[in-house]
């Protein structure tokens, strides 16, 4: 695709705004290298708030290293770099300046794959919170559980808190994961496909959670399931080669998409 | 379509026939081994073995030079064991794509199998004579030198497994733990040796094993001693040390309780190699 090309689908910053809630991340010119290789051209976003925001688009469209921005998780890994501007409560988070810390506790991660770390139930959920705040055992008691119940997880684990979180069941794991990641606190929740590795009952559970959770969170979600977008997201953006193609309150992309590549991908002519 | 089935056939019967083989070729030496030890040290193998010491020669046991064994393994051990796992952590969470990484692992490699009589001399000259020197002759030999130079043979086969080990930790679980705003620090210490403590640990033993068997580095080192002693500071009986004295001796008697020896101290091997299987088993977690 040339430039031209691109910039003709995607005239301006203005048009991939939605305006149905305040703006939680807004993205501007966001570029993304992968030593050197770019795998994001000029994203520009308005996540708004207390929204479910899905992100589609074929393998290798640059989904993914979006929402790894987001956290600022890709800078664990070398030669990996970001320009641009993402504007989280009127700061960029992209600034050197910004504290990984202060913005890892502001915006939670769950990843493909259930990842519990090896120890109880119970301090898999602890285990963040003690880094970020000093509570006492009955607080911590208190907010794990908390955490767990807005995970809908409590009932089944209550009885077991004290027992390794890998004997769990992969859908049991992946709700730890999400209360491990709400039981920060945190104002935005990223899901890279959350349920590709889970049974369909167990996506479901997941699904109704996303539903539950928004509530609370502004939650940025990635999924290769079209069907899912459709079902739990509020808005839908459609990525293609690094672009963002069109961004659009979900019902309009799935329905009547503006864009011709958003109707070949949704109608399963290519992807 | 027929002809091409049964070619299938015979190859996978001849690759698994001979892979049989070479298992049986294994295990059968294994057997012999441990059948010849046992069968021609039966005559010394008895209570006395474990309870008197080899001051009384041919009518003596190896209690001191089981003693001191276990002395100077596990200070080689508890030497080993720290900086090996601390080396290891590093290389693998800290230098994992560095040229400096690289090349501390590759000279790990080639210290992995460096000849154990070479650590022996090398702690002769770092330990044995500087002491020598400094006591004026009160301290020579020790079962501290023989547990350093023992350490040297271990320490290259705990960092070789904690690198390893740490590396087959799936990098989704570091980005998890960092995800939540947990320092690098917290990660490694609290979520990522304890994910890979089963395979360390491993290590450690099998490392425990090999040192065991160690002659070579303790003839120059801890030396050897016909009396009981639980000073490391003075010199040291060992069982391959005491196996090797009395096998180069004439007496009958003498080669009994080498062979005695060489079955316990195999047994020992054997018994911690089955140990450390066992946890590896137990303690299995599938991150896939």
């Amino acid at each position: 695709m040339t430039e031209r090309a691109v910039a003709a689908l995607n005239p301006q910053p203005a048009d991939t705004s939605v305006a149905i809630a305040p703006t939680k991340l807004k993205v501007r010119d966001l570029y993304f290298y992968y030593n050197g290789f770019q795998a994001l051209n000029g994203i520009s976003m308005d996540i708004p708030e207390k929204k479910v925001t899905a992100i589609i688009g074929p393998s290798g469209c640059g989904k993914s290293t979006l929402l790894r921005i987001f956290n600022r998780i890709y800078a664990i890994y070398p030669k990996q770099e970001a320009k641009g501007e993402i504007v989280l409560d009127g700061e960029n988070i992209l600034d050197p300046g910004y504290s990984m810390n202060r913005l890892r506790g502001k915006i939670g991660m769950v990843f493909q794959k259930p990842v519990p770390f090896p120890m109880p139930i119970f301090e898999n959920v602890a285990y963040g919170i003690r880094h970020h705040e000093k509570l006492s055992r009955p607080d911590m008691a208190i907010r794990v559980e908390q955490a767990l119940r807005s995970a809908a997880l409590w009932d089944e684990v209550k009885d077991k808190l004290k027992q390794n979180a890998l004997g769990l069941s992969g859908g049991q794991q992946q709700r730890l994961c999400i209360a491990r990641a709400i039981a920060l606190k945190p104002e935005v929740l990223l899901l890279d496909e959350p349920t590709s590795a889970l049974d369909p009952i167990a996506t479901s559970r997941i699904e109704q959670l996303v539903a539950e959770l928004t509530s609370e969170y502004t939650i940025v979600m990635v999924t290769h399931n079209m069907q899912q977008a459709a079902r739990c997201s509020d808005l839908t953006a459609f990525m293609y080669l690094g672009e963002l193609i069109e961004f659009d309150e979900t019902e309009k992309i799935f329905t009547s998409p503006s864009k011709k590549q958003t109707e070949d991908y949704i109608t399963g002519r290519f992807g | 379509m027929g002809a091409l089935y049964l070619r299938r056939r015979i190859t996978n019967w001849l690759a698994l026939g001979l892979s049989m083989l070479a298992t049986l070729i294994g295990l059968g030496f294994l057997g012999w081994i441990l059948w010849d030890t046992l069968m021609r040290g039966i005559s010394a193998l008895n209570l006395r073995l474990f309870s008197t010491i080899t001051a009384y020669g041919n009518e003596g046991g190896l209690a001191n030079a089981m003693v001191g064994s276990l002395i100077i393994d596990l200070l080689g051990i508890a030497i080993a064991t720290p900086i090996g796992v601390l080396a290891g952590t590093w290389l693998a969470e800290y230098a994992h794509h560095t040229k400096l990484g690289e090349t501390i692992r590759f000279f790990n490699d080639i210290l992995l199998s460096a000849p154990s009589i070479v650590m022996g001399l090398f702690v002769y000259t770092i330990i044995v004579l500087p002491s020598t020197a400094l006591t004026h002759g009160n301290t020579t030999f020790s079962g501290f030198a023989g547990g350093v130079a023992l350490a040297l043979i271990a320490l290259p086969v705990i960092v070789r497994t904690t690198d390893e080990m740490l590396r087959l930790v799936p990098s989704t679980l570091r980005e998890a733990a960092l995800s939540l705003g947990v320092p690098q620090w917290k990660l490694t210490t609290q979520i990522l040796i304890r994910a890979a403590r089963s395979g360390i640990v491993t290590g450690v033993l099998l490392a425990l094993a090999r040192i065991s068997g160690e002659t070579a580095p303790l003839l120059f080192t801890a030396f050897g001693n016909n009396f009981m002693t639980l000073n490391p500071m003075e010199k040291m009986a060992s069982l391959p040390q005491i196996i090797y004295q009395y096998a180069n001796d004439p007496g009958d008697k003498m080669h009994a309780l080498a062979w005695a020896g060489a079955f316990v101290l195999t047994m020992f091997v054997l018994l911690l190699s089955l140990a450390s299987r066992l946890i590896l088993s137990r303690n299995k977690v599938s991150h896939d």
